[in-house]
Protein backbone atom coordinates (compact mmCIF):
# COMPACT_ATOMS: atom_id res chain seq x y z
CA UNK A 1 0.00 0.00 0.00
CA UNK A 2 0.73 3.54 -0.42
CA UNK A 3 0.09 6.76 1.36
CA UNK A 4 0.96 10.19 1.20
CA UNK A 5 0.46 13.82 0.93
CA UNK A 6 1.29 14.62 -2.74
CA UNK A 7 1.70 17.64 -4.25
CA UNK A 8 -1.81 19.62 -4.22
CA UNK A 9 -0.95 22.23 -6.23
CA UNK A 10 2.05 24.84 -6.48
CA UNK A 11 2.17 26.39 -3.15
CA UNK A 12 2.02 23.32 -1.33
CA UNK A 13 5.06 21.60 -0.45
CA UNK A 14 4.66 17.92 -0.74
CA UNK A 15 5.94 16.69 2.83
CA UNK A 16 5.36 12.52 3.97
CA UNK A 17 4.64 9.63 1.71
CA UNK A 18 4.39 6.23 3.36
CA UNK A 19 4.67 2.74 2.14
CA UNK A 20 4.07 -0.67 3.02
CA UNK A 21 5.77 -4.15 2.25
CA UNK A 22 5.91 -8.25 3.13
CA UNK A 23 9.05 -9.19 3.98
CA UNK A 24 9.74 -13.10 4.49
CA UNK A 25 8.52 -14.35 8.47
CA UNK A 26 5.39 -12.04 8.77
CA UNK A 27 7.27 -9.24 8.88
CA UNK A 28 5.75 -5.87 7.63
CA UNK A 29 8.36 -3.08 6.50
CA UNK A 30 7.08 0.28 6.86
CA UNK A 31 8.91 2.66 4.02
CA UNK A 32 8.09 6.50 5.41
CA UNK A 33 9.62 9.19 3.36
CA UNK A 34 9.97 13.17 3.13
CA UNK A 35 9.55 15.55 6.46
CA UNK A 36 7.66 13.74 9.77
CA UNK A 37 7.36 17.39 11.24
CA UNK A 38 3.43 18.32 12.42
CA UNK A 39 2.17 18.48 9.18
CA UNK A 40 3.30 15.10 7.93
CA UNK A 41 2.36 13.33 11.04
CA UNK A 42 -1.28 15.05 10.86
CA UNK A 43 -1.35 12.92 7.10
CA UNK A 44 0.54 9.98 8.47
CA UNK A 45 -1.28 9.57 11.66
CA UNK A 46 -4.53 7.42 10.13
CA UNK A 47 -2.36 4.95 7.45
CA UNK A 48 0.05 4.36 9.83
CA UNK A 49 -2.30 3.19 12.45
CA UNK A 50 -3.89 1.19 10.16
CA UNK A 51 -0.91 -0.81 9.82
CA UNK A 52 0.04 -1.23 13.15
CA UNK A 53 -3.42 -2.44 14.64
CA UNK A 54 -3.63 -4.45 11.51
CA UNK A 55 0.43 -5.89 11.90
CA UNK A 56 2.74 -7.61 14.76
CA UNK A 57 6.03 -7.55 13.13
CA UNK A 58 6.88 -4.24 11.90
CA UNK A 59 10.07 -2.35 10.70
CA UNK A 60 9.61 1.33 9.89
CA UNK A 61 12.53 2.10 7.78
CA UNK A 62 13.17 5.96 9.03
CA UNK A 63 16.59 5.98 6.04
CA UNK A 64 14.33 8.46 3.65
CA UNK A 65 13.22 10.78 6.42
CA UNK A 66 15.07 13.77 6.56
CA UNK A 67 13.69 15.62 9.74
CA UNK A 68 12.04 14.70 12.41
CA UNK A 69 9.20 16.98 15.24
CA UNK A 70 7.62 15.81 18.07
CA UNK A 71 4.34 15.49 16.75
CA UNK A 72 6.02 12.62 14.50
CA UNK A 73 7.57 10.78 17.86
CA UNK A 74 3.97 10.68 19.02
CA UNK A 75 3.47 8.71 16.14
CA UNK A 76 5.93 6.73 16.63
CA UNK A 77 5.07 6.28 20.07
CA UNK A 78 1.85 5.63 19.95
CA UNK A 79 2.44 2.91 17.10
CA UNK A 80 4.63 1.21 19.12
CA UNK A 81 2.25 0.76 22.25
CA UNK A 82 -0.22 -0.40 19.90
CA UNK A 83 1.64 -3.29 18.63
CA UNK A 84 3.17 -3.64 22.23
CA UNK A 85 -0.28 -4.11 23.56
CA UNK A 86 -1.05 -6.83 20.69
CA UNK A 87 1.91 -9.07 21.63
CA UNK A 88 4.10 -8.13 18.66
CA UNK A 89 7.16 -5.66 18.11
CA UNK A 90 7.83 -3.02 16.34
CA UNK A 91 11.35 -1.34 15.55
CA UNK A 92 12.86 1.41 13.94
CA UNK A 93 15.63 0.69 10.76
CA UNK A 94 18.29 3.14 9.74
CA UNK A 95 17.71 6.54 10.83
CA UNK A 96 19.50 9.36 9.42
CA UNK A 97 22.14 11.20 11.70
CA UNK A 98 19.58 14.46 12.68
CA UNK A 99 16.34 12.09 13.07
CA UNK A 100 18.73 10.05 15.60
CA UNK A 101 19.90 12.55 17.42
CA UNK A 102 16.18 13.78 18.13
CA UNK A 103 15.20 9.91 18.53
CA UNK A 104 17.78 9.66 21.26
CA UNK A 105 16.93 13.15 22.80
CA UNK A 106 13.17 12.25 22.98
CA UNK A 107 14.31 9.35 25.11
CA UNK A 108 12.72 6.97 22.10
CA UNK A 109 15.95 4.73 21.79
CA UNK A 110 15.35 3.46 25.57
CA UNK A 111 11.60 2.21 24.42
CA UNK A 112 11.85 1.66 20.54
CA UNK A 113 14.57 -0.49 19.49
CA UNK A 114 17.09 1.07 16.33
CA UNK A 115 18.81 -0.97 13.76
CA UNK A 116 21.06 -0.02 10.95
CA UNK A 117 20.58 -3.10 8.80
CA UNK A 118 17.14 -4.68 7.76
CA UNK A 119 18.93 -8.59 8.29
CA UNK A 120 19.41 -7.20 12.21
CA UNK A 121 16.21 -5.41 12.59
CA UNK A 122 14.15 -8.55 10.91
CA UNK A 123 16.83 -10.94 13.38
CA UNK A 124 15.49 -8.76 16.63
CA UNK A 125 11.67 -9.68 15.39
CA UNK A 126 11.96 -12.91 14.93
CA UNK A 127 14.25 -14.03 18.21
CA UNK B 1 11.67 45.46 9.30
CA UNK B 2 9.00 45.88 6.85
CA UNK B 3 6.44 42.62 6.20
CA UNK B 4 8.82 41.76 2.73
CA UNK B 5 11.82 41.51 5.39
CA UNK B 6 13.54 38.09 4.12
CA UNK B 7 14.21 37.69 7.90
CA UNK B 8 11.12 38.24 8.95
CA UNK B 9 7.80 36.17 8.52
CA UNK B 10 3.96 36.77 10.24
CA UNK B 11 1.99 33.41 10.46
CA UNK B 12 -2.00 32.86 11.56
CA UNK B 13 -2.51 30.19 14.19
CA UNK B 14 -3.24 27.67 11.05
CA UNK B 15 -1.82 24.38 11.29
CA UNK B 16 -0.95 25.17 7.49
CA UNK B 17 1.11 27.89 8.20
CA UNK B 18 3.91 25.20 9.38
CA UNK B 19 4.70 24.51 6.13
CA UNK B 20 4.95 27.81 4.93
CA UNK B 21 7.61 28.73 8.04
CA UNK B 22 9.22 25.44 6.97
CA UNK B 23 9.69 26.88 3.55
CA UNK B 24 11.07 30.00 4.59
CA UNK B 25 13.83 28.89 6.94
CA UNK B 26 15.36 26.65 4.28
CA UNK B 27 15.01 29.63 2.22
CA UNK B 28 17.09 31.44 5.04
CA UNK B 29 19.49 28.30 5.85
CA UNK B 30 20.68 28.34 2.72
CA UNK B 31 23.03 30.84 3.06
CA UNK B 32 26.07 30.10 5.06
CA UNK B 33 24.47 28.04 8.01
CA UNK B 34 25.93 24.44 9.08
CA UNK B 35 23.12 21.61 8.04
CA UNK B 36 23.44 20.95 11.88
CA UNK B 37 22.41 24.50 13.19
CA UNK B 38 20.06 24.53 10.01
CA UNK B 39 18.03 21.27 11.44
CA UNK B 40 18.04 22.77 14.89
CA UNK B 41 16.60 25.77 14.13
CA UNK B 42 13.78 24.01 11.85
CA UNK B 43 13.19 21.34 14.62
CA UNK B 44 13.09 24.47 17.22
CA UNK B 45 10.94 27.08 15.32
CA UNK B 46 8.48 23.96 14.42
CA UNK B 47 8.01 23.46 18.05
CA UNK B 48 7.58 26.49 19.53
CA UNK B 49 4.91 27.63 16.82
CA UNK B 50 3.01 24.50 16.45
CA UNK B 51 2.89 24.78 20.65
CA UNK B 52 1.39 28.81 19.70
CA UNK B 53 -1.10 27.46 17.06
CA UNK B 54 -2.02 24.53 19.34
CA UNK B 55 -2.85 26.19 22.22
CA UNK B 56 -2.02 29.63 22.03
CA UNK B 57 -5.64 30.68 21.39
CA UNK B 58 -9.02 29.33 22.27
CA UNK B 59 -10.48 28.19 18.84
CA UNK B 60 -11.58 30.42 16.38
CA UNK B 61 -9.30 33.29 17.66
CA UNK B 62 -6.73 34.70 15.46
CA UNK B 63 -3.57 34.97 16.34
CA UNK B 64 -0.59 36.87 14.36
CA UNK B 65 3.11 34.93 15.42
CA UNK B 66 5.80 36.76 14.32
CA UNK B 67 9.62 34.46 13.76
CA UNK B 68 12.36 36.35 12.93
CA UNK B 69 16.44 35.10 12.08
CA UNK B 70 19.11 36.87 12.52
CA UNK B 71 23.05 36.17 12.53
CA UNK B 72 25.41 37.58 14.61
CA UNK B 73 29.10 36.64 14.16
CA UNK B 74 28.55 33.19 15.09
CA UNK B 75 25.07 33.19 16.39
CA UNK B 76 21.86 32.70 14.72
CA UNK B 77 19.17 34.13 16.47
CA UNK B 78 15.55 33.49 16.61
CA UNK B 79 12.87 35.38 17.89
CA UNK B 80 8.93 34.38 18.09
CA UNK B 81 6.07 36.63 19.03
CA UNK B 82 2.61 35.85 19.41
CA UNK B 83 -0.30 37.90 20.69
CA UNK B 84 -1.65 34.43 22.62
CA UNK B 85 -2.38 33.84 25.92
CA UNK B 86 0.79 33.62 28.29
CA UNK B 87 3.13 30.98 28.30
CA UNK B 88 6.92 30.64 29.24
CA UNK B 89 8.34 27.42 28.07
CA UNK B 90 11.47 28.21 29.91
CA UNK B 91 9.37 26.99 33.03
CA UNK B 92 7.78 23.81 31.67
CA UNK B 93 9.06 20.92 33.63
CA UNK B 94 11.49 18.69 31.75
CA UNK B 95 9.55 14.91 30.71
CA UNK B 96 9.49 12.00 32.68
CA UNK B 97 11.91 9.21 32.06
CA UNK B 98 9.46 6.31 30.81
CA UNK B 99 10.75 3.06 31.96
CA UNK B 100 9.21 0.82 29.50
CA UNK B 101 6.91 1.16 26.64
CA UNK B 102 4.36 0.02 28.16
CA UNK B 103 4.51 3.21 30.87
CA UNK B 104 5.80 6.02 28.29
CA UNK B 105 3.61 9.02 28.49
CA UNK B 106 2.83 10.21 24.91
CA UNK B 107 3.68 14.15 23.79
CA UNK B 108 4.98 16.56 26.32
CA UNK B 109 8.64 16.64 23.81
CA UNK B 110 8.45 19.69 22.01
CA UNK B 111 9.94 22.13 24.65
CA UNK B 112 12.56 19.49 25.67
CA UNK B 113 13.61 18.92 22.00
CA UNK B 114 14.10 23.07 22.26
CA UNK B 115 15.99 23.40 24.84
CA UNK B 116 18.43 20.49 23.86
CA UNK B 117 19.09 21.62 19.96
CA UNK B 118 18.83 25.43 21.23
CA UNK B 119 22.10 27.20 22.77
CA UNK B 120 20.15 29.10 24.55
CA UNK B 121 16.36 30.12 25.37
CA UNK B 122 14.81 33.28 27.12
CA UNK B 123 11.23 34.10 27.41
CA UNK B 124 9.51 37.81 28.56
CA UNK B 125 5.82 38.92 28.43
CA UNK B 126 5.99 42.30 27.21
CA UNK B 127 2.39 44.64 26.56
CA UNK B 128 0.61 41.86 26.07
CA UNK B 129 2.79 39.49 24.00
CA UNK B 130 5.12 36.37 24.49
CA UNK B 131 8.59 37.17 23.09
CA UNK B 132 10.67 33.61 22.86
CA UNK B 133 14.23 34.36 22.26
CA UNK B 134 16.16 30.78 21.45
CA UNK B 135 20.05 31.39 20.17
CA UNK B 136 22.01 28.75 17.87
CA UNK B 137 25.73 28.93 17.76
CA UNK B 138 27.85 27.48 14.83
CA UNK B 139 30.52 24.83 15.59
CA UNK B 140 28.69 23.98 18.85
CA UNK B 141 27.02 20.36 19.09
CA UNK B 142 23.38 21.55 19.22
CA UNK B 143 21.99 18.09 21.24
CA UNK B 144 23.87 15.39 23.61
CA UNK B 145 26.04 12.90 22.60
Amino acid sequence: MTAGAGADGPSHRCCMDLSAEDLPGGITKVVLQGRFDTTGAVVMELPFNKIVTERRKIIVDLSAVNFLASYGIRVLLVGAKIVKSKGGNLVILCPDNNVAKVLKTAGMDALIPIHQTETAAAAALTS
Amino acid sequence: MSSLDPRRLVLRNDVAELQRLAGWIEGFAQHGISSDVSFAVQLCLEEAVANIIMYGAARDERLEIAVELERNGATLVARIEDNGRQFDPTRAPPPVVATSLEKAKVGDLGIHLMRSFASGMDYERREGRNRLTLRFIESTSPAPE
